[in-house]
């Protein structure tokens, strides 16, 4: 059997991590609501507290730590600020500072890591675009040499944080194409900065929730970016973009547990209190059951998030496989937002109508939740892995 | 500059409730923390060595094997070393006890300019540790210490009082028990500091090592012994009193007349 | 000697787990074990059903105990005046001592305090120690330990009371260390039990009380809690034996030295632990003006003023009108609390009070959980109302 305690400093970083979370983000809640960006304050204090680099090695300043770590910060962070634009902001960060922190250039990381471990650049994700979320073989952006450089044309679009690149410096960690053939081979992986950048356009969109976090897309013509902003090798990228979007949805995991059990334990605290035919509400066994089926599915969640994250860290030090990790990491996203979703969901009918309002605190994190069945990959594609790996690469679906 | 800070490991005696049906403690879910007085006594010794520029900070707790969190904490929150007394033959020590043995334990950790400790522990809330440990040290004491600055070989200190304040200046070697003020927000340390804390100096001592009298420790050494503990009474549930101002008004004054909490005039 | 299971008799029914406030008892295999956070404080024992547990207590064989006679209180001043604390431990001096035969003492050091002997007499000492000289005007651990050491050694009463005050709490460990005595803080209740005086004590935030003996030390020593016992009606026909102290203190020695004094009490009102009513404002108040009503039904109730931590962290009050667990303990006869939440923080501060009354707009305030009396509204309508009305009832014939 596994020992499945966390050690003796993950459980003082919990600790410090919930006051941490009371004092810095809990009342920035309303600043938070009413940003385009990510506000200043609350970067600062994430940067301050070590927590924009939880995998990024020391000299560049981040904590080198591993990712059940990381985990732990984007649970509590998400029981801090359930509409998850907070959790969002963190793993974005430090899922893609992970992969520059392990397969970008020297000269990359000492620009662009030194800064982002301190909040003050952006690093983000852009491999979506309009015509094409899944089906990365057929993406449009192309990059190509030219001389010392490298020349990117094409549109990113439904990416988080094109605000705070603006804002903040940094950019995005971006995929695109160099042969003409579709297909993953060809698919190259680098480093896109967004402030000032001639050639680059943003737009901003309204997503459904999250507010607090920007989000849109960008056009690119003719951007030319430095031969070290290449991350890995030429062509490759489509191979390690995985270990970035792994990470991400163990973290994603573990926000949807942050959100759904503060949504829990504000549905207990209501069913205790509010009446109906003489006697609280909590009384009644169909509350009960519900309750009791959710906070189930939360804890499984939770098992199953952490143990994915485990993987990942196992893999590192060579007592894992592939096949491990991109199982367990797709179980726990296959689940998540969906579980979260259904415990928040019903967290506000037992609020009746209040729940049906704007003043209830629970629908932020209903909102914020349902993001997770497609970012960072969608559930489906979850469920592909799956069964991919259950039955082998001849049963792959779409070939 | 050594200054050697005691600290003892509690329950969160705020988050303790009563059972209404059996009116008796509900400890379950309550965690222990590191007493939050000593916790300031921690910080301000920080403080200080880092106003100082120089200086180690050892922290010392007589505990059962379980305080080494606390004492962890405390390196993650600045100090240098530590060191947790941990024996049966400790348990069941009152205030005169407890003192003598962290008494024996700093005369073994040798010299040192400061003793700080907190005002109070939050389960016992004697505030007696402090004063008996500097006797047996045979130093001078300073209760009530809301602020300490050194200044060459003397301690400029604020000290609360239930006016208000006093300046005082204290020489060294001297003990200090700390009273955190309102402003005071406890640290949390980071990761960084946590993991440095792990690789920091921890030293374990029993009644062997500390040697001295075996009779003077734990239940044996005390004075005093609790020979019973027991919920207060718990207080009558309340009366709501309805109506408007003027109304709620009269009834609470007629029924605090009638109670005689308040003197119904002449 | 220490704490046993007495594993035939031990059934595992956990009662002994549930009991311990230190979450030192476990069942394991059907037996209760206990570990190291044991403090033998006995809750174990007296809850398991079977007399499971047995707590064996050292034998204190000493010396003959009964040539220390007398009980005395230590005597605070305040200003001009003895703090109210020092009368009420008189008071309960008087009813100890009558109940064992022995003296009260009042022991009282200062300058120019041979004034309060009559006082003191009226209240009820038969004995007054005085100890006067210019160098003890002001309280210094060093010297009035000292004086204490030698009145206790040369005289040996069987008890000795100090109010928890911030000297008192101070002076009183320094005293049963340098002598190798007993001492309990913070009591509320002090009775005689086989000759012993049996002192009952809140613990864990006033969560739990607790009954202490000091079976083999003399004198038996305890702080006390002001606004607990009761004073006497004074007797001005009362007579005091005054033993005077020889005083031979000189400060340069001290390590310790007072620079400045700063009082944050407005002057002239007495501070919280001297009043026996407070009228106490929260963050419902909203600013330091508003305060002003709360005087005001403090000066018609005669009373004291005091403030929750969060009026006092907005710069409303002053730090000294705090009550709360990182301010006061009060415990007066009424305690009207408007504005305030309630939150733990705030109740280990205020919940022994006699009778509490509790004004908020929020209907699940938990001070309302603790308050005899609660009014639910607008606090800016009702202390008002309040104020006419006390003023009516109270002032009524004049």
């Amino acid at each position: 059997m596994v020992d499945y305690s966390f050690t003796e400093e993950q459980d003082l970083f919990r600790e410090s991590l919930k006051e941490f979370c009371a004092r810095e983000i809990a009342p920035r809640t309303e600043l938070l609501e009413r940003s385009k960006e990510m506000p200043e304050e609350i970067v600062k204090a994430l940067a301050n507290f070590e927590l924009l680099g939880m995998t990024v090695d020391p000299e560049y300043g981040g904590l080198g730590g591993d990712a059940v770590t990381a985990g732990i910060a984007a649970e509590e962070l998400a029981m801090a600020n359930p509409n998850c634009a907070v959790p969002v902001f963190y793993l974005v960060m430090n899922s893609w500072s992970h992969v520059l922190n392990k397969y970008g250039t020297e000269d990359a990381k000492q620009e662009i890591l030194t800064k982002s471990t301190k909040g003050e650049h952006f690093v983000g994700i852009a491999s979506t675009e309009s015509d094409m979320g899944s089906d990365l073989g057929s993406m449009k952006t192309k990059i190509r040499p030219e001389g010392d450089k490298y020349v990117v044309n094409g549109e990113k679009m439904y990416i988080s944080g094109i605000g705070e690149a603006q804002k903040y410096g940094g950019g995005h960690v971006t995929l695109a194409r160099m042969s003409e053939d579709l297909g993953t081979r060809g698919m190259n992986l680098f480093f896109l900065p967004l402030k000032d950048t001639p050639g680059i356009t943003p737009t901003f969109i309204d997503e459904l929730g999250r507010e607090g976090i920007s989000f849109g897309g960008f056009n690119i013509e003719n951007v030319e970016i430095p031969k070290h902003y290449l991350i890995g090798e030429e062509n490759k990228g489509f191979y390690i973009i995985h270990e970035g979007y792994e990470l991400a949805r163990g973290l994603i995991g573990l926000v949807c547990v942050g959100a759904a059990t503060k949504a829990l334990q504000n549905g207990i605290a209501y069913i205790k209190e509010r009446k109906a035919f003489g006697r609280p509400i909590g009384k009644y066994e169909g509350i009960q059951f519900k309750l009791a089926e959710h906070h189930v599915r939360i804890q499984a969640l939770r098992e199953l998030s952490y143990k994915a994250l485990w993987t990942y860290d196992q893999e590192a030090k060579g007592k894992a496989s592939r096949f491990d990790v991109s199982m367990s990491i797709a179980m726990a996203k296959s689940v998540a937002s969906q579980w979260a979703f259904d415990a928040i969901n019903d967290v506000m009918q037992w609020q009746g109508a209040f729940g049906y309002t704007m003043e209830c605190e629970d629908q932020k994190a209903l909102r914020g939740v349902r993001s997770f069945t497609l970012a960072e990959g969608t559930v489906e594609i979850m469920k592909l892995i799956i069964a991919r790996e259950l039955l082998g690469k001849e049963f792959l679906a779409y070939r | 500059m050594r200054i050697i800070v005691c600290v003892k490991q509690v329950p969160d005696t705020t988050e303790v409730r009563i059972d209404p049906e059996t009116n008796t403690l509900i400890r379950e879910g309550v965690e222990s923390i590191l007493n939050p007085y000593d916790q300031f006594a921690v910080e301000e010794a920080v403080r200080i060595r880092d106003g100082v520029g120089e200086g180690r900070i050892t922290v010392l707790s007589m505990g059962p094997d379980q305080a080494r969190s606390a004492l962890i904490k405390c390196l993650a929150l600045g100090a240098d070393d530590a060191v947790l007394l941990s024996d049966r033959a400790f348990a069941g020590a009152d205030t005169w006890a407890t003192s003598y043995t962290l008494a024996k334990a700093i005369k073994k950790l040798g010299d040192f300019n400061i003793i700080f400790c907190g005002q109070q522990a939050i389960d016992g809330d004697t505030a007696q540790v402090g004063p008996e440990v500097a006797q047996h040290l045979g130093i001078s004491q300073v209760t009530y210490v809301e602020k300490a600055e050194v200044e060459g070989r003397k301690i400029n200190i604020q000290k609360q009082t239930e006016e208000g304040y006093q300046i005082l200046e204290a020489k060294m070697p001297v003990l200090l028990a700390g009273m955190p003020p309102t402003s005071f927000e406890p640290g949390y340390p980071p990761m960084s500091g946590i993991l440095k804390a792990k690789k920091k100096p921890f030293e374990i001592w029993n009644a062997g090592d500390l040697g001295g009298d075996a009779s003077r420790y734990g239940l044996d050494g005390s004075f005093t012994q609790v020979i019973k503990t027991y919920s207060p009474p718990p207080r009558g549930k309340g009366v709501i009193i309805e109506g408007d101002a003027p109304t709620a008004a009269k009834k609470l004054v007629e029924a605090l007349v009638k109670d005689h909490v308040v003197s119904g005039g002449d | 000697m220490g704490i046993d299971v007495v594993l035939d008799k031990c059934t595992g029914c956990g009662l002994c787990v549930k009991a311990c406030p230190f979450a030192a008892v476990v069942v394991k295999d059907k037996k209760a074990e206990i570990d190291a956070r044991c403090t033998l404080c006995g809750a174990c024992a007296d809850a398991c059903k079977f007399e499971a547990i047995i707590i064996q207590r050292p034998e204190q064989t000493t010396e003959d105990l009964s040539g220390y006679k007398g009980v005395w209180t230590f005597v605070e001043l305040h200003g001009e005046g003895i703090r109210k604390v020092s009368l009420e431990l008189l008071g309960k001096s008087s009813d100890i001592a009558d109940e064992l035969g022995e003296k009260v003492g009042a022991v009282l050091l200062g300058r120019d305090t041979a004034r309060h002997c009559d006082g003191l007499a009226a209240h009820g000492a038969d004995v007054i120690y005085l100890a006067e000289h210019e160098n003890l005007e002001d309280y210094y651990t060093q010297t009035y330990s000292a004086i204490l050491c030698g009145l206790i050694s040369n005289h040996r009463p069987s008890i000795v009371l100090f109010p928890a005050t911030h000297l008192g709490r101070d002076l009183a460990p320094r005293v049963a260390a340098t002598l190798g005595l007993g001492l309990t803080a913070d009591c509320t209740g002090l009775s005689i039990t086989e000759g012993m005086l049996l002192q009952s004590r809140p613990a864990f935030g006033g969560n739990i009380m607790a009954d202490i003996i000091c079976p083999g030390a003399r004198p038996q020593m305890a702080t006390v809690r002001p606004n607990v016992m009761k004073a006497r009606e004074p007797d001005t026909g009362r007579k005091a034996e005054i033993v005077t102290v020889p005083v031979d203190i000189d400060l340069k020695g001290l390590d310790v030295v007072i620079k400045d004094v700063v009082s944050t009490v407005t002057k002239g009102v007495k501070s919280l632990e001297e009043v026996d009513l407070i009228v106490s404002g929260g963050r419902g108040m909203g600013n330091s003006e508003n305060f002003a009503i709360l005087e005001e039904l403090a000066d018609i109730l005669g009373g004291g003023v005091g403030a929750s931590r969060a009026a006092v962290d907005a710069g409303w009050r002053p730090r000294s009108d705090q009550v709360g667990q990182t301010g006061k303990t009060v415990s007066p006869r009424l305690y009207i609390a408007c504005g305030i939440s309630g939150k733990i923080q705030h109740q280990v501060g205020m919940k022994s009070s006699d009778t509490i009354v509790a004004i908020n707009k929020d209907p699940e305030a938990p001070i309302f959980e603790i308050a005899d009396y609660g009014i639910v509204g607008d606090l800016f309508e009702i202390v008002p109302a309040l104020n006419e009305e006390f003023k009516r009832t109270l002032h009524k014939g004049k």
